[in-house]
């Protein structure tokens, strides 16, 4: 609907004389003294209405169509243009308070703001519009009128009617008198400067705009009037709608930077080009984190331009600054140089900076001023999707032309110009060439290289593949004679090893296809048992393919030369695999042709054996700078469009996998051939490839502080815990007292203080752990991630002083078991004759047991040892009990009273016991923990009996983990005859000692 | 020949050199022939066993003390195989089930209603039930407790349950209320005197009786302990000397040894230290709760008067918590932790205040 129709004005009275107008103006007083209460509703009523409105302007540019063709044809073009440049920012700010601003009560603060504003944007109004000396007559005339009014007003009603009724007012004045018309949106125009945040920035912009809206004027007065009209107040009204609630928002909060975002947020509704402000930044932080809302600039809009951050930014992070200029092309460095276009200064900038920033002259800006930079400064002006050019892309720094804009714009933010004519444009016709090649190939495949110079990071002389192509071309030189040289090209085979995705089985068809070897590949997919190899590969080896047959008149014929790639050879296990290694290195030692093996991780238990018998060539990942380019170029072939820095999140986001980066390329291209540095993030987000890192590593990074922590999120940290939930908690609890935190900053109290908070932070840790593992409740393990990983993590950061720790908690809880077996096992020998329980017989039994035995045979020495060994009988213990009864007595760096005894005296205490036969009430055949203890003392003690006697306790102790293993493995052999000796030996050396 | 202890230990009943009253009372419980559940509870070193013995004679009559082990294998219903070692004679059977560990309840389920089950063959020349003594009750699983109860009381005709532990806090009401309570206190300084006494006695020594006094105060009424403590000291010095040194048991020196290491240096160096050297009581079997209790005591004696309620709160927190968890060298390390935080501090502060 019309507002016009509201007040009852024709649209054809447009052409009236000033009497007119205040006659209209007598109208309105009129309709204002009806009653205000009436008033509002029409505010209401506007309200409803603009939304009915977004319609209409077709019909009415379709009305004016039918009265004239060419303005029309003029006038269809123009609206949308304009609609998307330039009298959207122009018209958007003024509405708002001057339709709404009356229905809130808020607007009552604002009114004198609103007034001054108008006054200032009638000043603008004039400079600018002076050209158009009529225009600017009325304006003023009009000015008078509603000031008049106002004072009118101002007596009878409160303040915000008498708003409402101005901007009544001058929505009336509007189709009454199309001078006035014109003034209105003007006007309202007129108002958008002051709400900008920097008042040096508007006024060109103004002059920019109203240059643009005068040649809309010039426009208008060829097209009807009414029409346009029309077109405006709607284009108005909406705007005034969506924007008004923000406005009445940002006019109480008396801070001048939110004003920005206001102004903004409109941008984005009107101009596709410019974008809108979005919140963009994280609001936790403890400073004024996120109170700036960083702009939304042109694409590229730095592009060229190199920045150094100093100091602190007040609303951003130091990470979140680099992004952002990042994102819009710039490239951040390090320290001042002469190419550095913006010195970035914050708070406490650092001094050694700013002495540089005056030697050399280097602009600087502030954080405010690099906002400013990102906003206004121009970039391609359009960013749509098929403008995507390779050229642009790939060079985006060469874009000169920009540079001294940019710089010019920030230091008198006169610049006029928000548009560059991008250079760019024409290109876009490039993509859809390039876009078309035939789709059934994945990229992977069809960017394969195809020569061995092509694979990325492998071009230098140094490189694995140079390696491996001379040790190819040699190979048959090396081996025709069947002797093993030492140096490296003395191996048959050869072993590419490295992380997925690097390019090694590239590498090694690559060379064999150069040197004109023909291959068989077996990679995991085949059965490579040691029966199938021996079958097919020996068959293989021995027989000539046809192949060089054919090709005979090539260079190559008759020389036709064979080599084998196993690939994934740490694949080669289980039950279908069986004795593959083996046999591969069975091969390798007979092979007449080379072997080319691969695998991901030769430090691999199953590789060890092979390794020894091959030439090693460690593939390292390749840098981000070598997969860029060649990403960048295979971009630039399938016209898709990618800025450098996004290629690089994905890449890093990848960990270097070049296999991986490409099937994320494919994967955008599909979606779309631009890809934006936000989307390209996103992206990589998504692509990040989950690394599994050790337990080690783990414990670092939960301790470390700096760069790549200080980023973490409290889920990325407590990630790192569930790297290994069941191992993380124990490598933090051995390793935190190792950790120096720098909050303690060396003071000792706080540091203990801190490790006694980490400490009470695992041991809730624990409690949680004996919740899940009793309860099955593993709903509870980021609960425990938490206490256990990331509390400690937080108390203890700084730096860890020597090198991590594998958990002792280990060793010592199978320790513990032992002793307690043993314990057990002492007190079912001993329950007849005491009465005690395993507690106190340890607490209270042992040791005075101990010191009578020993004191026995320390003092009267041999004549002690038959009381000794009837005191052992008494007890019913055996002779092994006895070791284990001293195990379980002694500690470390007590006096060892053992050690006291004479050897001669332990062997005849051995003798003196075994002689006799004695009776016990257990069964000693029943546990296979006896059973060693017997044949032990029955078998090894005639063989060993006279060995060295010197063997110290230690020995025993060192042994005993041994012993473990030892019996894990053989048991499943069921090679107990080999288990009891071995154990003899363990013991044997034990008795020995007492013997000897 | 075996240790003092064991050599004097009072076989009956009338023999008991203490608690004579709840002797007899026991005694004429027999005498009735009938009696009901038992739950023996105290200290450790109090006699309980020696008087269930004693009990179990007065009821069977000598052949209760033919004893003999006997292995049982059970399988759980996770198919996990469990071995346990019973003593038993023809009259009754002592198992430990807690040295099933969580496995517990399986071995009341199985053994205890296979024992309770059976029926004695000639009632005539025996009591018409067995006896079945638990031991450590209190270290029994929730579960196997409550698996305990109905078998209770099914099986009352056939046998009787002997619970033997050392606190009932841990044993659930339902078992309580089902079990006529004995309440076995520790001895008295005077008592353990005494006793001591006769030992030496008997063995045809002379005791001074201020080492006999300070013997019984190092025990801390433990009777055994007490008694062993009398033959170590024995064992290193004869003829006693009354100023003669209390030899005491390798682990408790190495604890003092441990505080002393605590309270001489508060550092993140020293921590680790000590975290050896609590591995090193944990893995020798002694109770992360007599550890704590241990340390206490030595630590305290270089507190304050408020310090040590303080650390003496501490203390009983993490002895709580390590109850809780599942891996007590945490916990006891927190502990270490906690009182280095806070000594230093009270060292640091008295050394500001001297200088001022």
């Amino acid at each position: 609907m019309d507002i016009r129709r509201f007040f009852g004005a024709a649209p054809g009275a447009g052409k009236t004389k000033p009497a007119q107008k205040t006659s209209s103006s007598a109208k309105e007083k009129a309709g204002v003294k009806k009653s205000s209460q009436t008033k509002r509703k029409a505010a209401v009523i506007y309200d409803s209405d603009s939304d009915g409105e977004e319609v209409p302007p077709v019909k009415q540019q379709k009305t004016a169509e039918a009265k004239s063709a060419k303005p029309n044809k003029t006038e269809v073009k123009t609206p949308p243009s304009r609609k998307k440049s330039d009298p959207k920012p122009v018209l958007k700010p003024t509405s708002a308070a001057d339709f709404f601003g009356a229905a809130s009560p808020t607007h009552r603060v604002s009114r004198t703001t609103a007034v001054a504003k108008k006054k200032t944007g009638f000043d603008a109004g004039k400079v600018v519009d002076s050209e158009t000396n009529k225009e600017f007559h009325d304006d003023e005339a009009f000015m008078e009128t509603l000031a008049e009014l106002d004072k009118k007003k101002a007596a009878a009603t409160s303040v915000s009617p008498d708003k409402k009724k101005q901007e009544n007012g001058s929505q009336k004045a509007k189709p009454t008198k199309t001078k006035e018309d014109a003034t209105s949106p003007k006007k309202t125009r007129d108002k958008s400067p002051p709400l900008r945040g920097s008042p040096k920035k508007t006024s060109p912009q103004k002059s920019k705009y109203f240059d643009k809206t005068s040649d809309d004027l010039k426009m208008k007065k060829k097209i009807k009037l009414e029409s346009q009209d029309g077109d405006e107040t709607k284009a108005h009204q909406p705007n005034a709608k969506k924007t008004s609630p923000e406005k009445a928002k940002s006019e109480k909060t008396p801070s001048p930077k939110k004003s920005p975002t206001k102004d903004t947020d409109q941008d984005v509704e009107k101009k596709p080009s410019k974008g809108g402000y979005r919140a963009y930044l994280t609001r936790e932080g403890p400073r004024a984190l996120g109170t700036k809302e960083i702009p939304q600039g042109e694409e590229n809009c730095l592009g060229g331009l190199t920045f150094v951050l100093t100091g602190i930014l007040e609303s951003m992070e130091r990470h979140e600054a680099k992004e952002l200029v990042e994102r819009y092309g710039g490239k951040v460095t390090g320290s001042v140089s002469r190419k550095t276009s913006y010195v970035v200064v914050g708070r406490d900038a650092g001094e050694s900076k700013l002495n540089k920033v005056s030697q050399l002259g280097v602009k600087t800006l502030d954080e405010d001023g690099l906002l400013e930079l990102v906003r206004t400064s121009p970039g391609k002006p359009y960013d749509l999707p098929p403008e995507a050019t390779s050229k642009g892309k790939k060079s985006p720094p060469k874009k000169s032309p920009n540079k001294p804009e940019p710089a010019a714009t920030s230091r008198k933010p006169a610049a006029s110009s928000s548009h560059v004519g991008s250079p760019k444009k024409p290109a876009v016709s490039l993509d859809p060439t390039a876009g078309s090649p035939e789709p059934s190939l994945l990229w992977v495949d069809k960017y394969k290289p195809q020569t061995t110079k092509a694979i990325i990071g492998q071009q230098g002389d140094r490189s694995n593949v140079k390696k491996l192509l001379n040790w190819l071309r040699t190979w048959p030189k090396h081996h025709s004679g069947r002797q093993m040289k030492e140096d490296g090209s003395g191996f048959r085979a050869a072993l590419l090893s490295g992380p997925p995705g690097v390019g090694k089985t590239t590498a090694a068809t690559l060379c064999c296809q150069e040197l004109g070897f023909t291959y068989i590949e077996l990679n995991a997919s085949d059965t490579r048992s040691k029966r199938s190899l021996q079958e097919e590969v020996s068959e293989a080896l021995t027989t000539r393919s046809i192949v060089g047959f054919q090709k005979q008149g090539t260079k190559h014929a008759g020389t036709m030369r064979q080599a084998v790639i196993m690939d994934e050879v740490d694949g080669m296990a289980g039950n279908e695999d069986r004795g593959g290694i083996a046999e591969l290195i069975n091969l390798i030692k007979h092979s007449k042709v080379p072997i080319i093996c691969m695998c991901n991780d030769r430090a691999h238990q199953k590789m060890r054996s092979l390794v020894n018998y091959c030439f090693d060539l460690r593939f390292q990942r390749p840098r981000v700078e070598q997969i860029r380019a060649a990403m960048m170029s295979m971009a630039f072939k399938e016209g898709l469009k990618i800025p450098p820095p996004a290629l690089n999140q994905i890449i890093e986001a990848t960990n270097h996998d070049v296999r991986q980066v490409i099937h994320q390329l494919y994967m955008w291209s599909v979606q779309d051939k631009g890809l934006t540095f936000d989307q390209a993030k996103e992206a990589s987000k998504q692509a990040h490839k989950d690394i599994k890192q050790g337990p080690f590593e783990v414990t670092r990074k939960v301790f470390s502080s700096g760069e790549e922590t200080a980023r973490m999120t409290i889920m990325d940290k407590s990630d790192l815990f569930f790297h290994d939930y069941s191992m993380v908690p124990l490598f933090v609890q051995e390793n935190y007292p190792h950790a120096q935190p720098h909050a303690a900053r060396g003071d000792v109290k706080k540091h203990l203080s801190l490790l006694s908070q980490t400490a009470d932070s695992i041991c809730d840790g624990d409690l949680v752990d004996r919740l899940i593992r009793s309860q099955q409740s593993w709903g509870l393990l980021p609960t425990q991630a938490i206490y256990a990983s990331v509390l400690p993590g937080e108390y203890m950061r700084g730096h860890l002083s020597g090198m991590i720790n594998f958990p002792g908690w280990l060793g010592q809880f199978s320790k513990q078991n032992r002793l307690k077996r043993l314990l057990q096992e002492l007190h079912m020998h001993m329950h007849l004759r005491t009465s005690c329980t395993k507690k106190s017989l340890q607490e209270d039994y042992l040791d005075p047991l101990r010191r009578r035995i020993l004191n026995l045979l320390v003092k009267k020495e041999t004549e002690g040892v038959p009381e000794a060994v009837e005191l052992l009988s008494a007890y019913d213990l055996m002779r092994e009990d006895y070791d284990g009864l001293l195990e379980l007595t002694e500690f470390k760096g007590r006096p060892n009273m053992a050690d006291k005894v004479n050897s001669k005296v332990k062997s005849a205490f051995t003798r003196a016991y075994n002689k006799e036969a004695h009776m016990q009430p257990y069964s000693t055949s029943v546990a296979p923990k006896k059973k060693r203890g017997g044949a032990a003392a029955t078998s090894v003690d005639m063989e060993e009996g006279g060995e060295g006697g010197d063997v110290e306790e230690s020995d025993e102790e060192k042994e005993d983990p041994k012993l473990d293993p030892m019996i894990k493995v053989k048991k499943p052999s069921a090679a107990k005859g080999k288990s009891e000796s071995g154990k003899g030996k363990g013991r044997g050396k034990g008795r020995g000692k007492k013997s000897a | 020949m075996s240790l003092w202890v064991d050599k004097y230990r009072p076989t009956s009943l009338s023999k008991l050199s203490y608690h004579t009253e709840q002797a007899a009372q026991l005694k004429r419980l027999v005498q009735n022939g009938d009696f009901p559940h038992l739950l023996v509870f105290g200290p450790s070193g109090a006699g309980k066993k020696t008087r269930i013995t004693c009990l179990l004679r007065e009821l069977y009559g000598a052949g209760v003390e033919k004893l003999r082990i006997e292995h049982h294998n059970f399988t759980t219903p996770s198919k996990k195989k469990i071995e346990i070692t019973t003593i038993a004679s023809n009259y009754h059977i002592e198992v430990c089930p807690s040295d099933a560990g969580v496995q517990d309840r399986v071995v009341v389920q199985e053994l205890i209603k296979m024992v309770a089950q059976a029926q004695q063959l000639d009632s005539s020349t025996q009591r018409e039930f067995k006896v079945v003594l638990l031991t450590e009750v209190d270290r029994l699983t929730k579960d196997a407790q409550h698996a305990l109860r109905r078998t209770m009381e099914k099986y009352v005709t056939t046998c009787r349950l002997i619970l033997c532990c050392e606190s009932t806090s841990k044993v659930i009401p339902a078992i309580r209320s089902r079990c006529l309570g004995v309440r076995v206190p520790a001895p008295s300084h005077e008592q353990i005197n005494s006793i001591l006494q006769t030992v030496c006695k008997k063995e045809g020594l002379t005791l001074p009786p201020e080492l006999a006094s300070r013997i019984a105060d190092k025990s801390s009424r433990n009777l055994r302990r007490a008694i062993l403590m009398l033959e170590a000291c024995k064992v290193q010095q004869y003829p006693f000397r009354p100023d003669q040194q209390v030899v005491e048991a390798d682990w408790e020196v190495f604890l003092r040894e441990t505080a002393n290491a605590i309270v001489s240096q508060q550092s993140p160096r020293r921590l680790l230290e000590v975290r050896g050297r609590l591995y090193e009581l944990l893995t020798h079997c002694i109770p992360p709760d007599v550890i704590i209790r241990g340390l206490l005591a030595e630590l305290i004696d270089s507190c304050d008067g408020q310090l040590k309620a303080e650390v003496t709160q501490w203390a009983a927190y993490y002895e709580h918590r390590l109850q809780l968890g599942n891996k007590s060298i945490y916990h006891l390390e927190a502990f270490v932790a906690k009182f280095m935080s806070i000594y230093k501090k009270f060292l640091d502060e008295g050394m500001a205040a001297m200088m001022l």
